[in-house]
């Protein structure tokens, strides 16, 4: 085993102080001279015509400098399908939707305003299920779907809802299941949810006198924003400045763009002057990006002995009234829902669908963990039928070295190790006796393997730029974005390992300004520790190269005779000849005062080898890194209340290597909370006109204090990987992925029965146990009778 | 509009001010003193909590009116310098702090609750800190964070 200095050891954030005294600065707690406030009106209807639109009542109201309303505007925006604008023209498609705006010298007169301005609507029909809008009668909520700017590699169904078809076929496809001797079919839903950060999203933007453009936003994707608004307003990219403070909370709804545009569309009124406007809860929840709207339908075959033969998965996403952000979850929903097994023969589909519900975008995992409910319920239905325990189905087919992935990747040691992870968790799980059940109690125990790749694309890379100072301390730029998951510790731990000088003499950057910070793509994927990393490897071997260079002139020698340990550059065969990197940081400078060489400075940027965009099968690529690992839980259920306990929880993931025990620590349990709340209670509810029900955290229920698992246990594998820095892989995401699974495991296990949706709230719970009592008292009848 | 007066982190302040504000508006908007976080609007994510006249307090749902004569204290009163207060380091030591956009109000709430009672059970931090949504944590780091805390006032008392 390699010994490292830095990496494997806690070190301290560098942001918990300013955290802890309340010092960081969010969107909201910036101000500007001369910044006004903007509120947004939302529509009655969540589809509709906008026949009219009266300002003047809120134009007089006090404070008010200037309503704007979406009429005459013609921009429309998106990465992948240009099918948003910044506020609806004619027509609403969601409920959350601009419709208009009222801009004001206090955030209280603009919301105060915002109730006199009156709207006319004709309403039309509304779709909130995929199933609904797919149906050929269905109204277009996108007349032009399919005229609309996408990505070539898109495929949207003209004179359809859908925005796009995905599919992937490997091996035989769907004939593949002439192999199968068993098959299992099943159906599951994972319904709409928020990632519910804390801070809601919010933006500043600023239309300048002299024709630039500056924003500030609650965003992880600075970069794209300053493309796109360059784009939507005819300016060169360089004159949009995007800047981003300290983030509370993203869990991915925060990436791509969500309000900016908007923002911006509403400050391009007042020209001169910032515009703040920050979500209410209730916005934050219909008006930024919701989460998941993802049905799986999934037909899975084995040999009799237990060998996976074939997968056919359809998902059928109900993506929103705007399908740009979401498009690639059902792609990586799709080509994901393999989990951790080898198929031969696969045939994979996704339509992202339109429907009158806000646009589904980035939730932590991204179509990983809706999928995997599905796979890792399919694999305890087939284990069943063929007779064989769910653990030995799942070793038998693991992708392990020399598997290829629906995709067509093919897998490597490196890639790590799913069998090592489902051992652990066994372990921990399995390795004693289960309760019996008592007058109070069932008693249950579920388990679930995982995969995950990251969602990239072929442009994903990470810059560093990094300059040693004359005291040989360092200051490290870049522009990925720190969100809570401890980013700034990793650069820090990272950069003092490859440079071999002591964490605290790195500084790390703390904002993000696109005027100064090298390119990002967006901070995505979990892949920041991975690419992020390497891109600090790659920029501190430039940067000891160019002290190399200078100390050579000094020492009067070739490069390549010469050492470097942190604090000198030296002659490998005499290390004492030798000269100080404080000498030589900014060049080395003679007796005489003459200087030669370079500042030790250093720019490079990291992106996954070779990823690639899908060829006609749908395959290419496009994984690149896979993470696995496996969790399982133990859990008691209240026969009369239906709530489910968990006892204990258990994760294990090959992250290849373990940069910092403590923060790792962190974003597995945090992981783990965050999906039991996806698992037992949260979902976003829409009634049939497409309101929603519950957009506040006293009706959507995340975890609180009470809910906080008591025993948790978390694990690692260290396979290290071939990209990341020191062998590591990428975690944020994964240890959502197979709770929802592990859970709906266990209760099979506690009670006999099988869920195919989540979440089981108690009074779901409690139905299914009345339900199977009654059925059971049934029977018991029957077999009396005869 | 009308004139309210208080004591804030030790120092009085008048503002003046329009009706239906609440102290959270105030607190931001007007003085910008931004350490205590708007996360719901409704007194259920405790984000904005502050303490007036040693009780924790929702500020988005007290009314400025009700801050007349009284004395409050925010995250921003409560280190010393560079001297944390033990409730601020036990936060850090206890790797309590992701994004950290919760941190400030649960500092606040434990103080109102440790401040004056040291010896207060599980239960009572149970209650405390089940006013606070946290979605990075899971809570276990806070749970220890709050334990420590305990531990560093019993010591300080």
């Amino acid at each position: 085993m390699e010994a490292f200095k830095y990496i494997g050891k806690d070190f301290p954030r560098p942001d918990a102080v300013d955290k802890v005294t309340g010092l960081s600065h969010y969107i909201d707690d910036l101000y500007l001279p001369g910044m006004l406030y903007a509120a947004i009106l939302r529509p009655d209807y969540a589809h509709a015509r906008i026949v009219s639109i009266e300002t003047a009542e809120a134009e007089a109201m006090p404070g008010v400098v200037k309503v704007v309303t979406g009429e005459g505007c013609t921009i429309h925006y998106g990465d992948n399908i240009k099918d948003l604008t910044p506020m609806a023209v004619d027509r609403v498609r969601h409920i959350g939707e601009p419709v208009a705006a009222v801009i004001a010298d206090t955030p209280w007169h603009a919301r105060a305003a915002l109730e006199k301005i009156k709207v006319t609507y004709e309403p039309l029909p509304v779709y909130t299920d995929a199933r609904e809008a797919m149906k050929e009668e269905a109204l277009l909520i996108h007349e032009d779907n399919g005229e609309i700017w996408h990505l070539p590699t898109l495929h949207p169904i003209p004179g359809t809802n859908i925005a796009n078809y995905y599919r992937l076929v490997k091996g035989k496809g769907e004939a593949g299941f002439e192999e199968a001797e068993v098959v299992v079919e099943g159906e599951f839903n994972f319904p709409f949810g928020s990632a519910a950060a804390i801070e809601p999203h919010g933006a500043i933007v600023w239309f300048k006198r002299d024709g630039t453009i500056e924003v500030w936003s609650s965003s992880i994707c600075p970069f794209i924003i300053r493309e796109d608004l360059a784009h939507a307003y005819g300016l060169p990219i360089s004159q949009v400045r995007v800047h981003v403070p300290e983030l509370g909370g993203c869990f991915g709804y925060k990436s791509d763009i969500t309000v900016e545009q908007t923002i911006a569309y509403i400050a391009s009124f007042v020209p001169g002057h910032p515009v703040k406007w920050v979500a209410t809860r209730k916005e934050d929840f219909t008006s930024t990006l919701i989460a998941h709207g993802i049905r799986i339908r999934m037909k899975m075959g084995a040999t009799r002995d237990g060998k996976l033969v074939a997968l056919k998965t359809t998902v059928l996403h109900s993506t929103g009234a705007y399908a740009d952000t979401g498009v690639n979850i059902t792609i990586g929903a799709a080509h994901n829902s393999t989990g951790p097994y080898e198929f031969p023969h696969c045939d994979l589909e996704g339509y992202t669908v339109y429907t009158n519900t806000p646009p589904v975008g980035a939730y932590r995992a991204y179509g990983h963990p809706e999928a995997q409910l599905a796979t890792e319920r399919m694999i305890e239905l087939l284990a069943r039928k063929i007779g064989i325990s769910s653990l030995e189905l799942r070793r038998k087919n693991f992708l392990r070295e020399g598997s290829i992935t629906a995709l067509g990747e093919r897998l490597w040691k490196h890639n790590g190790d799913a069998e090592a992870c489902a051992d652990l968790v066994e372990k921990a799980i399995f390795g004693h006796e289960k309760p019996k059940e008592d007058d109070r109690y069932y008693y249950g125990r579920g388990f679930a393997s995982l995969m995950k790749s990251p969602k990239g694309a072929p442009f994903s890379t990470k810059g560093c730029y990094m300059k040693m100072n004359v005291d040989g301390s360092v200051s490290v730029n870049m522009g990925g974005a720190e969100v809570g998951q401890g980013l700034r510790t990793i650069v820090q731990q990272i950069a003092a390992e490859a440079l071999k000088i002591p964490p605290e003499r790195i500084r790390v950057y703390t904002e993000i300004d696109t005027q100064f910070s090298p390119y990002e793509w967006q901070t995505i994927g979990s892949m920041f520790t991975l690419q992020g990393g390497r891109a600090i490897v790659r920029t501190a071997e430039r940067l000891i190269q160019k002290l190399k260079e200078t100390a050579a002139q000094v020492l009067r020698c070739d490069i390549d005779m010469l050492d470097y340990d942190g604090e000198y550059v030296f002659l490998r065969s005499d290390p004492s000849v030798r000269v100080a990197v404080t000498q030589i940081a900014r060049g080395y400078m003679h007796g005489d005062g003459i200087t030669v060489g370079e500042v030790a400075q250093a720019v490079a940027d990291a992106r996954l080898p070779r990823y690639s965009a899908p060829d006609e099968n749908g395959q290419g690529t496009m994984g690149v890194t896979y993470t696995f690992g496996a969790q399982g839980c133990e859990i008691r259920i209240d026969k009369k209340t239906g709530e489910i306990i968990v006892d204990h929880f258990a994760s294990a993931f090959d992250v290849g290597r373990v940069i910092h025990p403590k923060q790792i620590h962190g974003q597995v349990v945090g992981g783990v909370m965050m999906a039991l709340g996806a698992a037992l209670s949260e979902e976003l509810k829409f009634d049939e006109e497409g309101h929603l029900l519950n957009p506040q955290f006293y009706q959507y229920h995340i975890p609180t204090y009470r809910d906080r698992l008591r025993n948790q246990t978390v694990m690692f594998v260290e396979t290290p990987g071939k990209i990341g820095p020191f062998g590591a892989r990428g975690l944020g995401e994964h240890p959502v992925i197979g709770v929802a699974p592990a859970i709906l495991n266990a209760i099979y296990d506690a009670t006999g029965i099988d869920f195919y949706e989540i979440p089981i709230t108690p009074k779901k719970m409690k139905a299914a146990l009345e339900a199977k009592r009654e059925r059971e008292g049934e029977e018991r009848a029957k077999e009396v009778e005869a | 509009m009308k004139t309210i007066t208080f004591t804030i982190n030790g120092k009085a302040r008048t503002v003046i001010v329009e009706e239906g504000l609440m102290l959270l508006d105030v607190l931001r908007d007007i003085l910008h003193l931004t350490g205590a976080k708007r996360g719901c609007d409704n007194g259920t994510c405790g984000a904005c909590t502050v303490v007036v006249n040693g009780k924790a307090v929702k500020s988005c749902t007290f009314p400025i009116e009700k801050a007349e004569g009284a004395e409050i204290l925010t995250i921003e009163g409560m280190a010393e310098g560079e001297k944390l207060h033990p409730i601020q380091e036990a936060m850090v030591e206890a790797w309590a702090v992701q994004c950290g956009f919760c941190t400030p109000g649960i500092v606040m709430d434990l103080y109102a609750l440790l401040e004056f009672n040291p010896d207060a059970d599980d239960k009572a931090l149970e209650r405390t800190l089940n006013r606070h949504l946290c979605r990075c944590t899971g809570y276990e780091a806070i749970e220890e964070a709050a334990k420590l805390a305990r531990e560093k006032m019993k010591a300080r008392k």
